[in-house]
């Protein structure tokens, strides 16, 4: 009896667990390599980094990190060595190669661009996908179905065939190339997964809480505040990281409707070039800042990854 | 702690505010609450989409802002629906959907399948397939540049040492034949976690007692899977297959920096040819006019995947 | 997202109903999506884009339809 049961799908069998285990981190660990090449590449030097056999095992450097936070210029050894002795460890670097620096890249106000961009983005669709999904939860509201629709249907229009229409409006509006049109373009997107995902948290939080808040003498917006949002944290905190994740790597509006003041990391990040082409170690670098992030968050938010992919339909 | 958050936030909650908003009756608190969300969505979604069907039948050009503006009818549409180039615009984006979603379905699923065997130390591994498809596609789809350069890049690397093609042959991105398939291997790579990840959901949402009972009537584990697993696991696959089918329709940022649409015109998708038409030439009212063509296509998707969705929500 | 309308006993007819109408504008949804991506005949690709239209149209007034 308990051998038929031990082969049967309700239990597997140690050894199909073993294979399928085997299997498994086989397939994890081949497409973690790629990443893993993208971190090993932002320390290597520029030509470690197109050696043939590509290298595995090499002298680790930091002048891909040098090379992405600073533009250089060549100059003749005669210049450099006329100048002081170096003044940094990348100075330093820079010189070996004949150049001095410059100036500081583009790539810190890139970036800061992205974290007001999505922050401020991530903060409007959150607050106003909490009040929406609050609303439809709790209130009979005529044509919810179809309201609810509507706001998911947005998310699904082609970027590229919405950044035409959004292109002209700004244009006329004066909101091209700056934070604010981002913000606002992105919250638009962003609103309807905050919308969806939170009016799943809150449907599961009882009626009941309000309602005994009620009774005590709260109107409906204190219960809002005293009951509902404080239960609501945990849905609130995750539907925050997945808006802040679309937000932070969106690429087609950004690469279409910013140019210069307002562009974010990543239309920046593939133009990131060196003398002769693509200066990898330095796109390697400025990749592996960008990630890193996005690496915590997805930590913090395996639990809820379901939940946030499917707008909140699949709970488990 | 958690009322002391409660009370915090209550304080915090303007006083004037909360005392004029007393009064307001619950169907007025429900559409205080629901409007500026709408509000916002007309103004920055359906605004736009009305002025881009205006504009889809005229030959309105955003470089030329003083032209005068003629209206064409319907020509926009006959124009980009009797093009041959934009025919194979479409097939080029049919064939980069069909290969993904088929590779990622099947790799989604088996793994999901794998995964639900739960050995020891599952999770973690789990969490690991998954960090691909959290991360911009425009950042890793331009390192996969690299990855596919010839000679120096590890993935051109690694299939001539297995292949025995001599490492300057294997050009992934500038041969006419493999550049589509360079594309769909990092979109396979990026997004099969994303298949898995709802599959698994669907394995797992399959009770235990339907397998016990399979077990007393002597079904065979092949007999299983086929009566039970997948039929039980379809709607959760649609659903993952209808919202890849919706993105990689789409498809802009991945394409846009593997190839731009070369070598030639061979992995020109439809969102390419869109950006070409509306950006670099400029032809307005002509692109307006193809990407309402796209937006009804993606529409009429969405409307089936809320149904899928509704679906699956009801298990 | 259930849309229970009317009552059980109503005089809607019965091929009308929600359920099958939906399922014949998703199968032309599906349809002019074969249009497009085929690569036989041009002219099926001219007119995916209104079989589409019609599909998505059909679905939306008939998901108003009792169950």
């Amino acid at each position: 009896m308990s051998l038929t049961t031990a082969h049967s799908v309700v239990a597997p069998s140690a050894n199909s667990k073993r294979i399928a285990g085997v299997i498994i981190v086989a397939y994890a660990l081949i497409s973690i390599v790629p990443l893993l090449w993208i971190f090993a590449t932002s320390f290597k030097t520029p030509p470690d980094s197109i050696a043939y056999p590509p290298k595995i095992v090499f002298q680790p450097s930091l002048e891909g990190y040098c090379n992405l936070f600073t533009t250089r210029t060549r100059q003749t050894p005669e210049y450099i060595n006329s100048l002081g002795p170096a003044t940094g460890l990348c100075d330093e670097t820079v010189r070996k190669r004949n150049m001095v620096i410059a100036g500081p890249s583009n790539f810190v106000p890139r970036f800061v661009n992205s974290l007001i961009i999505a922050f401020g983005s991530t903060f409007c669709a959150v607050f106003l996908g909490t009040l929406s999904a609050y609303g439809f939860s709790r209130f009979k509201v005529p044509l919810a179905d179809d309201l609810l629709f509507f706001i998911l249907s947005t998310r699904f229009m082609p970027p590229i065939a919405v950044a035409i229409p959004i292109y002209l409006m700004y244009r006329e509006l004066g909101l091209s190339d700056t934070a604010l049109g981002m913000i606002l373009l992105y919250t638009a997107v962003n609103v309807s997964l905050a919308v969806w995902l939170l009016k799943g948290f809150i449907d599961e939080i009882p009626r009941e809480y309000e309602e005994a808040a009620m009774i005590d003498g709260y109107t409906r917006l204190q219960a809002f505040w005293r009951t509902v949002l404080p239960q609501a944290t945990t849905g609130i905190a995750a539907t925050a990281i997945f808006c802040l994740i679309f937000a932070w790597n969106e690429y087609a509006f950004a690469a279409l409707l910013t140019s210069g003041t307002a562009q974010t990391a990543p239309p920046f990040i593939p133009t990131i070039i060196g003398e002769g082409g693509q200066d990898w170690p330095a796109v390697a670098a400025g990749t592996t800042i960008f990630l890193v992030p996005i690496l915590v968050f997805t930590i913090l938010l395996r639990k809820q990854l379901l939940r946030g992919i499917t707008f909140g339909a699949v709970r488990k | 702690m958690l009322n002391r958050t409660a009370d915090n936030v209550a304080r915090a909650t303007p006083e004037p505010l909360a005392r004029k908003i007393r009064g307001i009756s619950d169907k007025g608190l429900a559409w205080l609450f629901i409007s500026p969300t709408i509000l916002l969505l007309l103004a920055i979604n359906i605004f736009p989409l009305f002025w881009a069907i205006y504009l889809s039948f005229t030959n309105y050009r955003a470089n030329r802002p003083n032209e005068v503006v003629k209206n064409l009818g319907l020509s926009n549409y006959q124009r980009i629906l009797g093009d041959q180039d934009i025919w194979i615009a479409m097939q080029t984006t049919a064939h980069f959907v069909f290969w993904t979603i088929l590779l990622q379905t099947v790799i989604g699923f088996t793994l999901a399948w794998l995964i639900d065997r739960k050995f020891r130390g599952h999770a973690f591994w789990t969490t690991i397939i998954l960090v691909p498809m959290m991360l911009s596609p425009a950042v890793v789809g331009n390192f996969w540049r690299f990855l596919y350069e010839p000679q120096i890049g590890l993935f051109s690397y690694v299939i001539s040492f297995v292949t025995g093609i001599p490492p300057t042959n294997v050009q992934m991105l500038s041969n006419v034949e493999l550049a589509p398939w360079a594309i769909i291997i990092v979109d396979t790579w990026m997004w099969t976690p994303y298949v898995m990840l709802i599959c698994l959901a669907g394995l797992r949402s399959i009770p235990e007692y339907i397998y016990e009972a399979a077990e007393v009537d002597r079904a065979s584990n092949w007999r299983q899977f086929w009566s039970i697993t997948l039929p039980m696991a379809l709607p959760f696959i649609m659903l993952a297959v209808l919202f890849r089918g919706i993105e990689n329709f789409k498809m802009f940022d991945m394409v846009n920096l593997l190839t731009g649409g070369g070598p030639g015109s061979t992995t020109e998708v439809a969102s390419i040819t869109l950006k070409r038409q509306a950006f670099e030439s400029w032809r307005t009212g002509y692109s307006s006019a193809f990407a309402i063509i796209l937006f009804v296509a993606v529409f009429g998707l969405a409307n089936i995947y809320v149904k899928a969705l509704n679906k699956v929500k009801q298990r | 997202m259930s849309r229970t309308v009317v009552s059980k006993r109503s005089s809607w007819p019965r091929w009308a109903r929600r359920g099958l109408m939906e399922n014949i504008a998703t199968a032309i949804i599906a349809i002019g999506f074969l249009m497009l991506f085929q690569h036989f005949a041009l002219s099926l690709y001219t007119y995916s884009f209104i079989t589409m239209l019609a599909g998505t149209v059909m679905f939306i007034i008939v998901s108003k339809f009792p169950e």
